[in-house]
């Protein structure tokens, strides 16, 4: 017997996934809105002078469109949402000590500062 | 057996058989085999933590061997038995045998060994990974230690600070070897982190919530996220260092602008959760001891393992104290010397514990015990050391002198050494089944404990007075000669210690026959691996045991009476575990390819350093491994387990397959930085 | 006494109730070993990419040879950054697959996937390629060694995904693939998604950010 792919999928199917979730529609859109973020990236590059992200704002604009990207993927193609906790927690844990410890260190070397690192 | 998921086969129908495929091109090991060969294909958790024990105490004999070659060096002023060349030689390789290759594998072995029994498990999660984890640890310390063959050992301490690792400052091979080596028993630690942290979470019996786990157990679970997130940035250090030696890269090239500095830092922040796990494992094990002897149950169980993980967490924020002297500027030391003041906390929390579960016990001093309070005391001194190295004015006189030579020995082996001895003298019988000689163990003890002094505290006086460490001589006439004089002798009274210990091995065996057999429960413990036959049976619990409380065992021997008095309520024998056939419990079989794998690694190391054809087939040998490991059937076809037809051998093993073939697959990431080598190369 | 009593009368029934010895159980978290040992992996994956990355930002400014701004061809990097995020697209899609058991599909999204990968792959090739013609040396400066080593560390990433993927495309023809091992796909799955999450860190971080 074999499903469509518009048929639930057998909870049974489902490798400790806590609910159902609708599958491969979701998948699609998810990349379509994966795929104009990128676009919306590259567009800083092809027109650095566009308001929302000229002079100082265009590093946290990208940071933030690429956080989206990140946690997106993580969360729907990983399905960490759809996934019992232990396993969000278990990864944050090594991002998050990741993240604040080479921030911590980068912040030793002060290279927030431009000039004074040559 | 446990090592399962939730989710149901999907066999509902009678079509067991033909679901169920195994790979099978290659036949697994026999599973009854003895002798020498049963222990290189073993994936049992038990055999894999006697071997560890074993080659660490091997690897300690080499390391110790170092060490009083430095001792004999400094006995005497302009001392000529070494000299300066061999000398940072053999600090170098003595400092990376001792923590590499000794206290982190023997935390290792009474992981692998008392981690599965403490939680009542069979196995660990990835039977095989633990083997590969092993044979990949063994082999990683050969390789190091072959350098001494092949043009000489590391030279620049146990860091390797940038610049002075790099080729012009130390052009033979010996830190290509620490480097290489330490990459190859990294992926080892790596593996088995993830390895013992599954087990941990998802394998414990049924009732044994995380807040009943014994402490051992919880320190190890802290021990080993520990080794889970500072393992990778040692290996990013060292793919860097890889970079520069083997491929002119320029991270530690000062002339092309790099900052010697990154080393430092990736170091440390590796280096200081190392520390901790290094440490934490005797916590453990000496948790477990102090309540058995003082027969009480063990102060503040919740705040026993809370500390444990407060210093899980907080040693990640410490780092840069071992770098106060580098020019990284006042907000940074400020920020850093605060930090370390805070991490005293969590530990003196566990001092109070530990000395408060003894206050007011029945004290029994066992050669376990008084190890122990050994460690207590021990670990108390150089804990407060420790803290005069976060007042930053201080340490900046302290720093690179015999003071830190001091602190540390007492830390580690003060603190983690004597730890692991009590677990010796304490675990023994479990594991061997005779009991270690107690005349002989105390006899040890204060042996050690004397050795120990003599050997470190000069040195308290001696860095104060300004001797600085790593040189590798002195002129007479600064007041250096008469403390170095008692050091060594020291060390010689210590390492008599020690080779009383290994006398003690042999000779209690051989006693052992006219005396009577230890039994499962020799020391009246509280955990439930003393519910279980001693040595433990391969298949460890039959059954598995339900556990209601903290420290089950005890209280399915002892009650306790309206007014709080304690009585037994059963004889011991009637509660422990009696021997069983266990031919109705599958197990895991054994396995070629761990030790294929792993055997592969040095060789492709070997190839970086030598001769690039030679990674080709190192590379050939690891892959090859891989894809035998994945493709060999989940059992020993000849094994029998099934007496009652509900435990048939296609579900049991299609379960397997599904647990380890996948395990397997993700594999190949582990051995990235071996890869990245040849590939980039 | 009494009370002690019971209470091990009580501890005792338990035991009788325990699951006997060939009984699965199921595990603690509910999560099958396996998973949980990958996420645990990725989770250490990411300190090993940390460290490269910030290696890279702290020696992006080169003292000698081409800067990044020279040297990189964003319009080109995009497009197979693009590919790469893609090829996450049809991973999910291959797990989604077998786990309805259509293993016709399943194999034609993982050879899918692989080929993205590939793709992904053979335009870094090409870049380092380009990169050295124009003068960027593994050795000329601080930045090239930083970034070569960085880039090159998740290709090998990438490249590991695309041989553990053409393995699942060869267990499944065998048919060693049945859909109770799904899990197996979800699981490499997973490892293929984080080298994509990693890429697209590092496409910002590093190719974007000025």
């Amino acid at each position: 017997m074999t499903l469509t792919s518009h048929d639930p999928i057998p909870a049974s199917n489902l490798d400790g996934a806590v609910e159902d979730y609708s599958r491969d529609k979701v998948y699609v859109l998810t990349a379509l809105f994966l795929a104009a973020v990128t676009v919306l990236e590259v567009l800083t590059y092809a027109y650095p002078d566009f308001p929302v992200w000229a002079d100082n704002l265009l590093i946290p604009v990208l940071m933030i469109m690429m956080a989206v990207k990140f946690f997106t993927v993580l969360y729907i193609f990983m399905h960490l949402k759809f996934d019992k906790p232990i396993l969000t927690w278990v990864f944050y844990a090594g991002l998050v000590l990741a993240v604040l410890v080479y921030l911590a260190m980068l912040s030793t070397f002060r290279i927030w500062w431009p000039e004074s690192h040559s | 057996m446990a090592l399962t998921e939730s989710r149901p086969l999907a066999l509902t129908s009678g079509d067991v058989d033909t679901v169920y495929k195994p790979a099978g091109v290659f036949t697994r090991p026999k599973s009854g085999a003895t002798g020498w060969k049963s222990w290189l294909t073993t994936v049992d958790h038990k055999k894999i933590g006697i071997m560890y024990g074993a080659a660490a105490i091997f690897f300690f004999v080499i390391g110790g061997i170092e060490a009083l070659l430095i001792r004999v060096q400094l006995w005497a002023p302009r001392g000529t038995l070494l000299s300066a060349n061999l000398y940072n030689q053999v600090f170098t390789m003595h400092g990376t045998t001792m923590i590499f290759l000794v206290v982190m594998p023997i935390g290792a072995a009474f992981a692998n060994y008392l981690m599965p029994l403490q939680i009542g498990a069979r196995d660990v999660a990835y039977p095989r990974i633990n083997a590969f984890s092993f044979w990949a640890f063994l082999f990683g310390g050969v390789f190091l230690n072959s350098s001494w063959l092949l043009g000489g050992g590391a030279d620049g301490g146990w860091f390797n600070y940038a610049p002075n690792n790099g080729v012009i400052f130390s052009p033979t091979n010996g830190i290509d070897f620490w480097n290489l080596g330490l990459i190859i028993t990294g992926v080892a630690s790596l593996a088995g982190a993830v390895n013992l942290i599954v087990t941990v979470l998802n394998m414990r019996a049924p009732g044994m919530t995380l807040m009943k786990m014994p402490i051992f157990t919880w320190m190890t679970l802290v021990t080993q996220f520990l080794l889970l997130f500072a393992i990778p940035v040692l290996t990013a250090a060292q793919i860097l260092l890889m970079m520069d030696r083997l491929f002119d890269a320029n991270f530690f090239n000062v002339a092309k602008g790099a900052n010697p500095l990154l080393w430092q830092h990736l170091f440390w922040i590796f280096g200081h959760p190392e520390v901790y796990l290094m440490i934490l494992p005797a916590f453990g094990i000496v948790s477990e001891i102090l309540p058995t002897f003082a027969r009480k149950p063990i102060f503040g169980y919740p705040f026993i393992v809370f500390s444990g993980i407060a210093i899980g967490f907080m040693g990640w924020g410490v780092w840069a104290h071992h770098m106060f002297v580098s020019g990284i500027g006042p907000i940074t030391v400020t920020t850093f010397a605060l930090t370390t003041m805070f991490i005293a906390v969590p530990t003196g929390v566990k001092i109070l514990n530990w000395v408060a579960t003894m206050w007011g016990g029945k004290l029994q001093f066992t050669s376990p015990m008084l190890f122990s309070i050994g460690l207590v005391t021990m670990f108390t001194i150089g804990g407060l050391s420790g803290v005069t190295h976060s007042v930053a004015p201080a340490d900046t006189q302290q720093t690179d002198t015999y003071y830190i030579v001091a602190h540390f020995h007492y830390v580690l082996f003060g603190g983690a050494f004597f730890g692991f001895m009590a677990g010796f003298y304490f675990y023994w019988p479990k594991v061997f089944g005779y009991l270690l000689n107690e005349k002989l163990g105390k006899a040890n003890f204060w042996l050690m404990l004397l050795g120990f002094n003599l050997t470190f505290a000069p040195m308290h006086i001696l860095g104060l007075q300004g001797m600085s460490r790593r040189i590798y001589t002195y002129d007479a006439g600064y007041g250096f000669e008469v403390w170095n004089k008692v050091a060594t002798i020291g060390a010689f009274i210590l390492a008599s210690s020690i080779a009383l210990f290994i006398f003690n091995m042999f000779y209690s065996k051989s006693k052992a026959k006219n005396l009577p057999a230890p039994g499962a429960d020799p020391w009246d413990a509280r955990t439930i691996e003393w519910m279980i036959p001693s040595p433990t049976p391969e298949y460890n619990f039959d059954p598995i045991p339900t556990v209601s409380r903290v420290d089950d065992f005890w209280y399915r021997k002892y009650g306790e009476t309206k007014d709080g008095k304690l009585v037994r309520i059963a004889a011991t024998d009637d509660v422990v575990q009696k021997l069983s056939d266990g031919k109705h419990i599958h197990l895991p079989s054994p396995s070629y390819w761990p030790i294929v794998l792993a055997f592969g690694m040095p060789i492709a190391a070997y190839g970086l350093i030598f001769n690039m054809w030679l990674c080709l087939v190192g590379g050939i040998i690891i892959v090859g491994g891989l894809y035998g490991w994945v493709l060999e059937p989940p059992d020993d076809p000849e094994a029998s387990h099934d007496d009652d037809g509900t435990d048939t051998h296609a579900s049991d093993g299609g379960d397997a397959a599904v647990t380890e073939i996948s395990g397997s697959v993700d594999q190949p990431n582990e051995l990235d930085p071996a890869k990245e080598a040849e590939t980039v190369g | 006494m009494a009370e002690a009593l019971t209470a091990r009368e009580s501890i005792k029934a338990a035991d009788a109730h325990a699951p006997s010895a060939h009984i699965e159980h199921d595990t603690n978290t509910g999560i099958s070993n396996t998973k949980l040992g990958m996420w645990l992996f990725l989770a250490s994956e990411c300190l090993l990419f940390g460290g490269l990355i910030t290696t890279y930002l702290l020696y992006k400014r080169p003292l000698e040879g081409p800067t990044p701004e020279e040297i990189f061809d964003i319009p080109f990097t995009s497009t197979s950054s693009f590919v790469l995020l893609m090829s996450s697209l049809t991973m999910v899609l291959a797990v989604s697959a077998i786990e309805r058991g259509d293993h016709e599909r399943l194999r034609i999204w993982i050879g899918a996937t692989a080929l993205l990968g590939a793709t992904f792959i053979a335009g870094q090739i090409y870049e380092f390629t380009v990169f050295v013609r124009e003068g960027l040396g593994f050795t000329t400066s601080r930045f090239s060694s930083a970034f070569y080593t960085l880039t090159g560390f998740h290709g090998v990433h990438v490249t590991i995904g695309i041989i553990m993927l053409m393995s699942l495309v060869l267990l499944s023809l065998r048919g060693k693939l049945p859909e109770h091992r799904s899990e197996t796909v979800e699981i490499v799955g997973l490892y293929w998604h984080f080298v994509d999450v990693v890429w697209i860190f590092i496409f910002a971080v590093v190719y974007l950010v000025p």
